[in-house]
C-alpha cells in the first residue's frame, strides 16, 4: 500500500477507535441521557414478529448474498445481532423461523444465530436443524429470489425481515409479499437493491441505519456507544467535505494555508 | 468452559485482526505482508471448504420436505433429481448436457423472471403512491418517469434525455456515493468494535 494512503487508513482505524472508546464510556455513565433518534423500521420489526406470533406463522429472516468473507464482513456481522435479538423474540412461538442466505459461508452464522435464541430462552430442543436454508444464487440471484418466494409460500411467513445483499431481485421477493399479505422490511447494501427496498418495502432502512439494529433492539451500552461513534464520525466526514467544497471554491486557497500553518507550527 | 472459550475467540479476533491490518497498512517488520496474505488465504480456503456445508444443508431440508409431506415438496423431488443427475452426468463424463441443461433451462427461467422485475417494480412505485404520499414518494415516482419515458428511442424527448443525463450525474450519482459514505463509516465503526472484542456475535 501506497506509504500515505497507508498512514491514512491508520489515522482513520486510531480516529475511529478513539471515538468508539470514548462514546462507549459515555453511553455507559449517561446510559439514560441518550435518545436515540426515531428508526421507525426498527420499532415496527417487534411489532410484525408479535402479530406473526399471534397468528401462529414463521418469521423469515435473510442475509441474502452477505458473506463473512470480505469488505461486508462487517455488515454481516451486524446484521446477525439484529437476527439474535429479533429471532430471540419469536422462539415464543410454535414456528421456527426461516433464516435464508444464497451465500454458503453465511451458513454457519445463521445456525448459530438461531441456537443462540434459542438457547437463550432455553428451548433449544425446539430448534430444527431445516430453519436455516441456502439456496444458491445463480449468475444474476434471480434463482435464490425465485426460491425464496416459493418457501415464504410454503412456510407462510407473517413477516419477512430481509437485510444484506440484494439486487433488483428484490423487486420479484417484495412483490411476492405483498400479494401474499406479508409485511416486509427490507434493505441492501446494492444501490439498486436499496432503490427497490425504498420504493416497495413496508418500512425503510437506508445505508447505514443497517449497522445499528443491536443498539436499538437490545440496548446495551457498546451498542449505544457505536451509534453515537457512528453518528460523530458522520459530523467529522461533513466537516471534511464541506471544508474540501470551499477549498474547490477558494482555488486551493485554505488547504494551502493549511500547509503553511503546519510547516510554521513543524519548523517552530 | 464456554466462558473459557470465548475469551480465547477474542484474544484470537483481536490478535489475528490487529496483525492483518498493521500488516496490509505498513507492513510489519518480521512478514512485510506475508503474514497477513497467510491468513487471508486461510479464510479463502476456510470459504471454499463450507460449499460441502451447503450442499449437506440443501439435501437435509429437501429430504426433510419429502418426510415430512409439507406444503410444496413435489418441488423438493425435482430439485434432489435434478442436483444427483447434473453430479452424476458431470461423473459421466457429459459436461455437454449440463451446458444444454442450464442454457435451455436455467438461463430461459432466468430471463422470464428478469423480465418481470420491470413490471414487479412499477407495481412497486404504485404501491408507494398509496402507502407514503410524500413529497419524496412523489419525487421518486417522477424521478422512475422520467427515466423510463427517456429510455423510449424518440427524437421528441431530446430535452427531457438532457434532464435524464443531469439526474445521473448530479442528484443520483450525489446520493449513491452519499449511502456508499454511510455503509463505508458503519463499515469502519463495525470492524473497531470487533477489534476491541465489543462485538459478540463470534464469542457467545
Amino acid at each position: 500500500m501506497e506509504t500515505t494512503l497507508a498512514y491514512l487508513t491508520i489515522a482513520i482505524v486510531l480516529a475511529a477507535l478513539l471515538i468508539n472508546t470514548i462514546a462507549t464510556q459515555i453511553a455507559r455513565a449517561r446510559r439514560d441521557s441518550i435518545v436515540l433518534r426515531n428508526i421507525r423500521a426498527y420499532a415496527a420489526m417487534p411489532q410484525y414478529i408479535g402479530e406473526s406470533l399471534e397468528t401462529d406463522r414463521p418469521v423469515h429472516f435473510s442475509f441474502g448474498s452477505l458473506t463473512p468473507g470480505g469488505v461486508a464482513a462487517p455488515l454481516t456481522l451486524a446484521n446477525a445481532e439484529t437476527f439474535t435479538l429479533l429471532a430471540t423474540r419469536t422462539t415464543y412461538g410454535t414456528n421456527t423461523p426461516l433464516l435464508t442466505t444464497s451465500e454458503v459461508a453465511t451458513l454457519p452464522i445463521g445456525y448459530d444465530i438461531l441456537r443462540r435464541a434459542y438457547r437463550t430462552q432455553g428451548r433449544l430442543n425446539q430448534f430444527q436443524i431445516g430453519a436455516v436454508q441456502w439456496y444458491p444464487d445463480g449468475a444474476r440471484s434471480l434463482a435464490f429470489a425465485a426460491a425464496l418466494t416459493a418457501a415464504m409460500a410454503d412456510r407462510r411467513t407473517g413477516a419477512n425481515i430481509l437485510l444484506g445483499g440484494f439486487g433488483s431481485e428484490l423487486a420479484l421477493i417484495l412483490d411476492a409479499a405483498t400479494r401474499r399479505g406479508q409485511r416486509a422490511i427490507a434493505a441492501s447494501d446494492q444501490l439498486d437493491g436499496q432503490a427497490i427496498a425504498y420504493a416497495m418495502s413496508d418500512e425503510l432502512l437506508v445505508g447505514e441505519e443497517m449497522f445499528v439494529g443491536g443498539a436499538y433492539l437490545g440496548g446495551r451500552a457498546a451498542q449505544t456507544g457505536a451509534v453515537v461513534s457512528l453518528d460523530t464520525l458522520r459530523v467529522l466526514l461533513i466537516l471534511t467535505l464541506g471544508f474540501l467544497a470551499l477549498d474547490q471554491l477558494l482555488q486551493g486557497a485554505l488547504l494551502a494555508q493549511l500547509a503553511r500553518m503546519l510547516n510554521v507550527g513543524g519548523g517552530g | 468452559m464456554r466462558r473459557l472459550l470465548a475469551i480465547l475467540a477474542s484474544v484470537i479476533t483481536i490478535v489475528v485482526g490487529i496483525i492483518t491490518i498493521g500488516d496490509l497498512t505498513i507492513g510489519l517488520p518480521f512478514s512485510n505482508g506475508a503474514v497477513a496474505a497467510v491468513f487471508l488465504r486461510l479464510a479463502v480456503i476456510t470459504l471454499a471448504f463450507l460449499i460441502m456445508a451447503g450442499v449437506l444443508n440443501l439435501l437435509i431440508v429437501h429430504i426433510g420436505r419429502i418426510a415430512g409431506r409439507e406444503r410444496g415438496f413435489p418441488y423438493s423431488i425435482i430439485l434432489l433429481i435434478s442436483a444427483f443427475a447434473v453430479v452424476g452426468l458431470w461423473l459421466a463424463g457429459r459436461t455437454d448436457i449440463n451446458t444444454i441443461l442450464l442454457n435451455s433451462v436455467q438461463v430461459a427461467i432466468e430471463s422470464s423472471l428478469a423480465a418481470l422485475v420491470l413490471f414487479a417494480l412499477v407495481y412497486g412505485a404504485y404501491r408507494l403512491l398509496h402507502r407514503r404520499l410524500s413529497w419524496a414518494g412523489g419525487l421518486f415516482i417522477l424521478t422512475v418517469c422520467i427515466m423510463l419515458v427517456t429510455a423510449l428511442p424518440l427524437t421528441e424527448i431530446g430535452a427531457l434525455t438532457d434532464v435524464r443525463n443531469w439526474l445521473m450525474t448530479v442528484p443520483v450519482s450525489a446520493g449513491a456515493h452519499g449511502i456508499l459514505l454511510g455503509i463505508a463509516l458503519a463499515t469502519i465503526v463495525t470492524g473497531v468494535r470487533i477489534l476491541v472484542g465489543q462485538d459478540r456475535s463470534y464469542r457467545e
